[in-house]
């Protein structure tokens, strides 16, 4: 029976998921995580404690426990571990996107360089040391812009300024982000500096995929309804499939297509975020894994196969094209933080749920623990889940249910 | 569809009383009550009781006759319902159905005893449970049920990011290395009402 090594950071909203579709591909698991397991004693071969900042040496103790317990796949749930899962397949030489290429594709900042070389459409932008001085570097920029940290996830510590006074205090509040220790700790170098540059008008959209051999296969194009304008870009609602005309649909793939080949992004899952405006497409970032949270969730494909299944089905080198989307529409609310504080209620759970087409509801934060929103927050108070015939009726369906949810945060 | 007149399934005199009260209510002189299990999950089994007209009807249904209204149920439903009852209850808070079956007989809801339960017990204190109070959880058996065993997270484990990885890399694999007839772990935790895992979700 193969064996795959999974990779999960010990805050993962994606481990369930993942050893389900793995569990029922009937093959070998191992789970490497940022923190040891509390049996690993009693389970030879089930887990791996790996750190995801040395690379060279995770991906040492990879290639020794391939030794004695040999890997047909490494499969990373989320960015951190992603560049590990790269250097180690690349070690073992199995199914992945390459190193160089997901090092690309990690930092916003190196992203842009290169397909901005490559003659693709991009915003102008710059990059900066936090140890600069805001107000100089705000002199000599043009606005509305936007302010992100090079390897951060979404939208944490993406801010929009239209002003220089705007600009420095956004600057301030990520580098109190970039500060903090498990940030350090999660992205190293990336942490000192921001990438600044131009604020692109338009609606979201995201899409997944999985790329084999170089070829893109487009799994789903997700609308984000919600206009996202700023200051932060929290994001809500996603819908599939995306209500755009079908020729920018086609744009948005082709971008996508070529911009995964640009940067060598050649085996593995990718999602791509966009920005599309009346009938020009801007690619926003294109990161070398699949759709972040529990959001993977509204993805089934036929015959009853999750978005995991498909993307070990690749790696592992078993079918994985002939599985297609489930009919009708299907969508994922990432629940907001309103204020910050201490999340001490959540009323209106099982009124959500009786709205039809509503079929699922998680919260994900525990009552009494701390919450903080965005630009700062780095965790979702829940996601709300729907199906129904169409994707207009889909996002009524979420804004109904939500509307029926009231949550109670104290001040801190 | 076939008729007979020796019904699987017992209604009490309030549940029969409630049917006729609401076939009434629907100006129904010949009533027919359709009874299905929606899930059969012992985890939480669910029926559906709906009053419905003669074209509701299917040619595979089975009917019963029941002191003034007819019982319809599928093959399948029949088959799981053998032996159960219905009741009406009413509270404050809510009223309606309830089917007690013996079949589908909830989880937790059967004495723990038997040498399988003693030996998943014995592993489940001497192997898991010191192992997940490092990270303040702990872990309880709820029911073996056809070699399959039911298990509660608690403390630092309920709500935990990970516990389905020490669920299915830890609690699962020494189980089945330990009692090796064993043949499926379920978690029956309410993760969502854990209130100090050990790690929580971040983006």
């Amino acid at each position: 029976m193969p064996r795959v090594l999974l990779l999960f950071a010990r805050t993962s909203y994606r481990a369930e998921a993942f050893l389900e579709a793995a569990r029922r591909l009937g093959v070998d698991v191992t789970v490497g995580s940022n923190h040891r397991q509390a049996l690993a004693d009693f389970a030879p071969g089930a887990t791996l404690t790996l750190g995801f900042r040395d690379v060279a040496r995770s991906s040492a103790t990879i290639v020794r426990f391939a030794a004695d317990y040999p890997l047909a796949a490494i499969v990373a749930a989320g960015d951190d571990f992603t560049p590990l899962a790269a250097a180690a397949s690349e070690a073992l030489d199995l199914t992945h996107h390459p190193s160089q290429a997901v090092r690309c594709a990690r930092n916003k900042a190196l992203m842009r360089e290169r397909l901005s070389e490559a003659g693709f459409s991009s915003p102008w932008f710059r990059t900066t040391r936090l140890d600069e001085e805001p107000a100089a570097v705000a002199s000599k920029i043009e606005f509305p812009c936007v302010l992100k940290p090079l390897a951060l996830s979404a939208s944490r510590g993406v801010i929009r300024a239209d002003t220089p006074e705007q600009f420095v205090r956004a600057w301030q509040r990520i580098r109190g982000i970039l500060e903090q220790d498990d940030v350090v700790g999660r992205i190293g170098q990336l942490a000192s500096e921001l990438l600044i540059e131009a604020y692109l008008p338009g609606r979201e959209v995201a899409l997944e995929g999985i790329v084999s051999a170089g070829e893109l296969r487009t799994l789903a194009v997700l609308d984000k309804p919600d206009l996202m304008d700023g200051p932060f870009f929290e994001e809500t609602i996603l819908v599939t499939p995306s209500r755009f005309p079908e020729q920018v649909q086609e744009d948005i793939v082709s971008m996508v297509s070529r911009c995964a080949a640009h940067l060598g992004l050649s085996d593995g899952p990718i999602h791509a975020e966009l920005r599309v405006d009346a009938d020009r497409i801007s690619l926003l970032e294109i990161a070398p894994r699949s759709i972040g949270g529990r959001c993977s969730r509204i993805l089934r494909f036929e015959p009853d196969k999750s978005l995991e299944e498909l993307i070990l089905r690749h790696s592992l080198g078993m079918p994985h094209d002939d599985f297609l989307r489930e009919p009708g529409a299907a969508g994922v609310m990432m629940l907001p933080i309103p204020a910050a504080g201490v999340l001490r209620e959540v009323v209106g759970l099982e009124a959500a749920l009786e709205v039809p087409g509503i079929e699922g509801l998680e919260i994900t934060i525990p009552l009494g623990h701390t919450v903080v929103p965005l630009p700062e927050g780095n965790r979702y108070l829940g996601f709300l889940f729907a199906r129904a015939e169409t994707p207009d009726h889909v996002e009524n369906v979420l804004r109904a249910a939500h509307a029926r949810i009231k949550v109670c945060i104290e001040e801190a | 569809m076939s008729a007979t007149t020796q019904s699987p399934i017992k209604f009490t005199d309030l549940a029969r009383d409630a049917v006729l009260r609401f076939a009434d209510m629907g100006g129904d002189s010949s009533p027919a009550v359709r009874i299905q299990v929606s899930s059969p999950s012992p985890l939480d089994p669910r029926y559906e009781i709906t009053l419905i007209d003669d074209q509701e009807k299917c040619e595979e249904d089975l009917v019963f006759g029941q002191q003034g209204f007819e019982v319809v149920m599928d093959p399948e439903s029949a088959k799981l319902l053998d032996g159960a009852s219905v009741d009406w209850v009413e509270s404050l808070q809510q009223s309606g159905f309830k089917v007690e079956n013996p079949n589908l007989a909830p989880i937790g809801s059967k004495p723990l005893e038997g040498p399988l339960a003693d030996r998943v017990r014995q592993v489940i204190e001497q192997y898991v449970n010191p192992g997940v109070a490092q990270h303040g959880g702990h872990v309880t058996l709820v029911e073996v049920r056809d070699k399959i065993v039911y298990l509660q997270m608690g403390g630092g484990c309920q709500g935990c990011g990970m516990a389905s990885v020490t669920l299915s890399q830890g609690i699962e694999r020494i189980l089945k290395e330990q009692v090796p007839e064993i043949v499926g772990i379920e978690d029956v935790t309410n993760h969502s009402a854990g209130d100090s895992p050990y790690f929580t979700s971040e983006k």
